[in-house]
């Protein structure tokens, strides 16, 4: 077993064992910081797939974004200094009876797949680049529109968060 | 530096774990002076002496601090949450060590030389933050709570500003990999960013050639404007004085870190020095020539002893890494510290605006030179 | 729109003037006194530990009366006729002598009210202010120069002497009541044999 063997365990094991504490634990507060550990272990397989700005990527939009924003939520929402932050078990036959379809269809899906699999993985030094002059390039449309689309929810965002008191926005 | 250590040791296995702990080496050191800076300096500021009975003039201070720490009882709050309260300080630690692997310490020491360079270290700082967040939540405690909160608040709004500066450097050297930056200002004091970038054409280390002439001076102003912006914004990332309303000692006691006593402070303090340490190590970096010395060579090059040039060039980064901390302590014992909404109206209302001015006169400007 | 624009050099401006006064301040005289190793230099009338010059002392009392906090404790003996206990510096004739004189230091308020009472001016403030002690008991001076054999044999002389003079004086006392009664026996006589004689003047006193 090579290094990067070792180091591929050890994520997966990590971001597997994260999750499962994401999706039992009671208390959200614990969710959102295991969530931490599975997006850190997501990024550690993307580095040794040799996908260095994705998995830098990843930790910047989600560490740095999506989880911020899930703790905030969670910590402004309910009382901050109460450690009894749970959640319950509600509705679990439609529950099951849905995730059953969900994990029947993803199970049916990979074992249909035509993977491409490949001995090694070719030697790429840095994606950047590339994926920097894609984005320009080929992809630029795409680029553009998803671009718009985060400006628009903002707006949008700001909009929603803005005071509606009309004496306030004549002052 | 790689290749030499693997002849020393023989083995891989051992030469990247060294590899790994230099920066660590360094952090330790240079948060001990750092510490004796913060006292000594503050003290003279003030016309006092500081610390004067622990070796002469009181250098050894900082060495007898980390003793006391040692040796002080770790309090584990009975109404924490125990597990989160002794993860948090890792957390923190880890996410300002982790930005050190981009680094370049000297042409020959770079931990990871990635073409990501400052994506990277902007990425690995918000893990600090959620260790930030650990902390006040676990602490069970409201004004490590509201500590937290506002530090959470603030790194991540100034995060903005902060990383649009270092854009601006970006846009104009075409690349993210931070070797690449400070070889774009080789050759003397004048090619720095800060005083409008290279004023010849450069190759990078990439192999990319970089076309400049004089007339980049027009960038000087704007770079010059860059540099302030992302200085204030590294300051309130690092929630040092006048951002420091997450800490404030008169309101908050200390914020995040209130409950924390013994070494797992110590990693919490480790931590905050050794974000100071990245953020004025980012500035040099981008603005002020990084590793390059102010006369554009080495004394090792002109003398012809090859070992010399990198200690060199280590010896030019931290001292500019040392000058920007003494900027901040210097800054500290100035100025009074901002309320909440000045500094938000600061972060949104002035260097947003500003940030994304000068990216697009310097995008424009680099269009079309 | 200018106001934005102001406010901004005018921030930058200012901070940078700020600087300029903490830097300057790095390199003026610190004001900072080394003190075990510096000692400021105290001003004449600094009232810190108390001091007694036992040579002096009378054993009034005085400075024990006026302490507010009451931590001076004063014993006396009276001096016998054949002690000779000497003379203060400014002339006084001491006529006590004083097993116990202790000042608890530890209860001082350092008001001073001690000092002016004493008539010899033995009791004084010095302007030494480092006497911690380990123990609470160290900070109680005893300025008693007596050892406690001398106290001791001297208490038992004063016992003797008073036991002495007390027999002395319920003898003289005795001497009188005696004498009294003689006389009074005598004038009775006296009347009786001149009242049989004279008559009674009434104006004479009724003893």
């Amino acid at each position: 077993m090579s290094y990067t063997d070792a180091f591929f365990y050890f994520f997966a094991a990590l971001t597997v064992g994260s999750a499962l504490v994401v999706t039992f634990s009671r208390s959200v507060i614990y969710a959102a910081f295991a969530l931490l550990f599975t997006f850190l272990g997501v990024a550690g397989l993307y580095v040794l797939l040799q996908a260095d700005f994705l998995a830098v990527a990843q930790i910047m939009v989600y560490v740095g974004g999506i989880l911020i924003l899930l703790l905030f939520g969670v910590m402004l929402t309910t009382r901050v200094t109460n450690a009894e932050i749970t959640t319950g078990t509600v509705q679990g036959l439609p529950a099951t009876v849905v995730v059953g379809i969900l994990l029947g269809t993803l199970i049916l899906l990979v074992s249909r797949a035509t993977w491409n699999v490949q001995e090694s993985l070719p030697d790429v030094t840095g994606t950047t680049t590339e994926i920097g002059e894609r984005l320009l390039t080929t992809f630029l449309l795409p680029f553009e529109i998803a671009g718009i689309l985060l400006l628009v929810a903002i707006m949008g965002a700001a909009m929603i968060a803005r005071s509606t008191d009309k004496t306030k926005e004549a002052a | 530096m790689e290749s030499l250590l693997t002849s020393i040791l023989g083995t891989n296995l051992l030469t990247t774990v060294i590899y790994c702990a230099l920066p660590l080496v360094f952090v330790l050191t240079y948060a001990l002076i750092a510490v004796l800076g913060e006292v000594k300096i503050s003290a003279w500021m003030q016309d006092r002496l500081g610390p004067m009975r622990t070796g002469p003039w009181g250098i050894i201070q900082p060495l007898a601090d980390v003793l006391k720490l040692l040796q002080k009882e770790d309090i584990t709050p009975s109404a924490s949450d125990k597990f989160l309260f002794n993860l948090a300080p890792f957390v923190t630690f880890m996410g300002s060590y982790a930005a050190f692997a981009a680094v370049p310490f000297s042409s020959q020491y770079i931990g990871a030389s990635l073409d990501l360079g400052i994506f990277y270290v902007f990425a690995v700082g918000s893990i600090g933050v959620v260790g930030l967040m650990m902390a006040g939540w676990s602490s069970n405690n409201k004004y490590s709570m509201y500590g937290a909160m506002r530090s959470v608040a603030q790194i991540v709004s100034y995060e903005v500003p902060a990383a649009m500066a270092l854009m601006i450097i970006v846009i104009y050297t075409g690349t993210l990999n931070l070797q690449d930056i400070i070889v774009a200002q080789g050759g003397g004091i004048w090619n720095w960013f800060v005083f409008g970038g290279p004023k010849a054409d450069v190759v990078l280390a990439s192999g990319r050639e970089l076309q400049a002439s004089w007339a980049n001076l027009v960038f000087l102003p704007l770079f010059l404007a860059t540099f302030v912006m992302y200085y204030v914004s590294a300051l309130a990332e690092t929630n040092r004085t006048p951002f420091d309303i997450p800490e404030a000692e008169s309101e908050l006691v200390s914020g995040y870190h209130t409950e924390y006593s013994g070494m797992k402070f110590a990693m919490f303090f480790m931590a905050e020095y050794a974000n100071m340490f990245l953020v004025s190590v980012v500035a040099s970096i981008a603005f002020f020539g990084g590793w390059q010395s102010p006369y554009g060579t080495t004394i090792g090059a002109l003398v012809g002893v090859p070992w010399l040039s990198p200690v060199e060039e280590f010896l030019w980064l931290a001292f500019k890494g040392f000058f920007f901390v003494f900027v901040m302590i210097w800054l500290r014992w100035t100025l009074p510290r901002l309320r909440v909404d000045q500094l938000m109206y600061m972060c949104w209302k002035v260097l947003i605006p500003f940030s994304f001015g000068i990216a697009l006169v310097v995008g424009f400007l680099v269009m079309i030179m | 729109m200018s106001g934005y624009f102001t406010d901004i050099k005018d921030g930058i401006w200012t901070v940078l003037v700020g600087m300029t006064i903490t830097w300057k301040h790095m390199f003026v005289k610190k004001v900072t006194i080394q003190y075990p190793d510096v000692k400021r230099e105290l001003p004449d009338r600094v009232r810190n530990r108390l001091y007694v010059n036992m040579d002096d002392c009378i054993g009034c009392d005085q400075c024990a009366k006026a302490c507010p906090v009451n931590c001076i404790t004063i014993e006396t003996l009276k001096a016998l006729p054949t002690d000779d206990l000497g003379s203060t510096s400014t002339g006084n004739k001491k006529r006590l002598w004083m097993p116990v004189f202790d000042i608890d230091i530890a209860k001082c308020c350092y008001c001073g009210l001690c000092v002016f009472p004493c008539p010899t001016e033995c009791i004084e403030m010095t302007d030494v202010f480092e006497f911690s002690e380990y123990h609470r008991k160290d900070l109680v001076y005893h300025f008693g120069t007596m050892t406690p054999e001398e106290i001791t044999v001297k208490r038992a002389e004063v016992e003797e002497y008073q036991r002495e003079q007390d027999a002395k004086k319920a003898a003289a006392a005795a001497a009188a009541a005696a004498a009294k009664k003689a006389e009074a026996d005598a004038a009775a006589a006296a009347k009786a044999s001149e009242a049989a004689n004279i008559p009674p003047d009434t104006t004479a006193p009724v003893s």
